[in-house]
């Protein structure tokens, strides 16, 4: 059967093709400006978020920020902790954030390089954090983001630990970013990795998952690649720590998730309630 | 938008400006206060600079503050340079008995158009209850 491999090897090109090359110049810091208001409104009306320990952010210069995911396709950590980090150290601050192939190439969501958004690769990060940005970064990409709603809590980077070579060869520091709140935006089900094989989209979009999960309006949802309306669930973001590179990288990587653990935890504690917070 | 709430306190023009004009002062009494910073050196006056951002909502909101007007136990007034567009005034003045009134006027503008204004509007009751309470824990500070 020549005709599959053809194909699949056609289909990879078709997706490769169509992620943008990086380009750090599209961040537009008065689009940014611009967007804040309204992203302000839904992230203090509808997700009711808090924000907190900006402060111990490094004022100035590169950093790599690492975070848990959660909340599927339609991820609010990630938008209300860009809006965090715009308003506190104002949008003159570069930085950038990474994101799959399939987020930064799809047309309707082509306004996100303008906040800053490339496409997820050791190179993009590198070219980045050398340019002096901060950098937000979920290890844990596709993977974690799709866990269980019943896992929320747990902070699950698949075994993904290129992040700490990427700070190493940098030389800045990691900033772990605990959030809670995301995973209860639907009832997320399944990764459906055995969806994924069976789809072969693994092989050709680099999409390790087809998640099953129940959410609005659609009901059951099965790839999520059309997003979902998420539920008003109350998202709540702590920077934690800075955590230095000084040590090889299973010994960092442990820190970085133990330390994650611990924020998200004492997070979770505060909740009485899922979605109600 | 603008903001402004009033009060009277028991105690002179003098005594209020001491706390009012003092940076050190203002963690103490700014109610939401979320970063304070100061940025240049020397006295505390014109072009003064600081960097504050009040909890509003979700996030710290503002930005480099410039102080505008600084007039001994009379006004002290500051203007946003980076973040939301800000300006801001204590207004001190007599009010006799050795009573002193205090004006506090905050007026802000968010980029964005219409949904900058929708921001504004909500902001606001959160913006004028701080206000409120900077004014009682000032009321506080400086009554006998």
């Amino acid at each position: 059967m020549a005709g599959i491999g053809e194909v699949i090897e056609w289909a990879r090109h078709q997706v490769a093709s169509r992620v943008p090359k990086a380009d750090l110049d599209q961040r537009d810091p008065d689009y940014i400006r611009e967007q804040l208001p309204g992203t302000w409104l839904l992230a203090s009306l509808y997700f009711r978020a808090d924000v907190r320990g900006l402060d111990r952010i490094p004022a100035e210069g590169p950093v790599l920020l690492v975070g848990n995911h959660s909340g599927g396709n339609v991820p609010p950590d990630t938008f209300v902790f860009t809006l965090a980090f715009c308003s506190y150290f104002g949008v003159e601050r570069p930085f950038y954030q990474l994101a799959h192939n399939l987020v930064v190439s799809a047309p309707p969501l082509g306004w996100l390089r303008k906040f800053g958004t490339v496409a997820a690769n050791h190179e993009n990060a590198q070219m980045a954090l050398e340019s002096g940005a901060a950098l937000l970064v979920y290890p844990g990409g596709d993977y974690e983001v799709f866990r269980p709603s019943w896992e929320r809590h747990k902070v699950d980077f698949g075994g993904r630990k290129g992040y700490v070579r990427l700070a190493r060869d940098a030389g800045v520091p990691i900033v772990p970013i605990a959030s809670v709140g995301g995973q209860e935006t639907a009832l997320f089900l399944d990764r459906g990795q055995w969806l994924a094989k069976l789809l072969m989209v693994d092989k050709l979009a680099r999409l390790k998952s087809v998640p099953i999960s129940l959410a609005l309006p659609w009901g059951i949802n099965i790839g999520d690649l059309a997003g979902h309306i998420p539920l008003p669930a109350k998202i709540v973001v702590e920077a934690l720590d800075p955590i230095d590179v000084d040590a090889d990288d299973d010994v960092v990587h442990k820190k970085v998730v133990e330390s994650l653990q611990a924020g998200v935890d004492r997070l979770a504690a505060e909740r009485r309630f899922p979605v109600i917070g | 938008m603008r903001v402004e709430r009033r009060c009277v306190i028991d105690a002179d023009r003098d005594t209020v400006w001491k706390v009012v004009s003092d940076p050190d002062c203002y963690p103490e009494f700014m109610a939401s206060l979320e970063r304070w910073e100061t940025l240049t050196q020397g006295p505390v006056g014109k072009g003064a600079r600081y960097t504050v951002h009040w909890k509003i909502g979700s996030v710290p909101i503002g930005g480099v503050v410039e102080v505008s007007e600084f007039d001994q136990a009379r006004d002290l007034a500051w203007i946003g340079i980076s973040g939301v567009s800000l300006r801001g005034r204590f207004r001190i003045r007599d009010n006799g008995d050795g009573h002193t009134r205090v004006v506090f006027r905050l007026a802000y503008e968010s980029a964005g158009s219409l949904l900058g204004l929708i921001a504004d509007r909500v902001a606001a009751r959160q913006v004028g209850r701080s206000m409120t309470e900077t004014l009682k824990n000032l009321k506080r500070m400086v009554e006998p």
